[in-house]
């Protein structure tokens, strides 16, 4: 395979907008992990940060500049909460206004949790609707439970493993995404 | 519906397509296209293997 001279694009999106959300530190942590990557950017994509209308839904709420990240990002870090064994509802509303933008792309999800088990309900509700926006989910997650045992309340991380988890996770990540990006960029679809 | 390269808008290099998605809703295209074996709409996907752009359409 032909390096390609751009860089990967992995952004990293925060999918709550809950009031001291401890998503936001593992969210944060993903991002100063994927940062010491080279040939790799990525940013934190907060969905508080974007316009957030419920008046209509999918294309009718698109907005422009995020849509433009998502299109030329490689692969997405979603970091979610899990709020009654599911992901935010406003986290799907957000994905749900793109599409073309995601399709053969690679996804990795961040599951946080108050709890011990790190998110796995929320990340395995997740599944089906990252397969239906055409995202290709990779099999290594990382689950922050016992979030507020992983973090300090200034985000400083407690627990020294989750750098070797996040490690494991982005070198996944990156196959995927790098082994996707040839593919949308030089092989046609049969037909 | 694959042999019309689309051409990047932004960058000028031929696009691949690489992707089709089949949708059911009808809303917002005009002349709607639906292939009856399939029950909806196919959007083509296609990729700028120069600058990573992405654009769809509704296939022929």
């Amino acid at each position: 395979m032909t390096p390609s001279p751009r860089p990967l694009s992995i952004p990293v999106i925060l999918g709550t907008t809950r009031r001291g959300r401890m998503s936001a530190h593992a969210a944060r942590f993903m991002v100063e992990q994927i940062e010491k990557r080279q040939g790799i950017t990525t940013e934190l994509l907060d969905i508080t940060e974007l316009p957030l209308p419920v008046n209509d839904a999918g294309d009718g709420i698109k907005d422009p500049a995020s849509a433009e990240k998502m299109a030329l990002a490689d692969a997405l870090v979603i970091v979610t909460p899990e709020y009654n064994h599911s992901f935010p509802g406003l986290l799907k509303h957000i994905l749900d206004s793109c599409l073309k933008e995601y399709i053969h792309k690679a996804a990795g999800i961040v599951g946080v949790s108050a709890g011990p088990f790190g998110g796995v309900r929320a990340i395995q509700d997740f599944l089906p609707v990252i397969r239906e926006l055409g995202l290709v989910n990779i099999f290594w997650d990382v689950n922050f439970g016992n979030v507020s045992s992983v973090f300090d309340d200034s985000g400083k991380l407690l627990d020294q493993a989750f750098g070797k988890r996040a490690d494991k996770f982005i070198n996944e990540l990156v196959w995927m995404a790098k082994t996707l990006r040839h593919g949308r960029d030089n092989i046609a679809l049969e037909n | 519906m694959a042999n019309r390269k689309m051409i990047c808008p932004k960058c000028g290099c031929e696009m691949n397509h690489h992707a089709d998605k089949l949708t059911y809703s009808t809303e917002g295209v005009e002349g709607a296209k639906i292939d009856p074996s399939l029950g909806g709409l196919i959007e083509e996907t296609h990729n700028c293997p120069g600058c990573g752009h992405i654009a769809s359409r509704i296939a022929d």
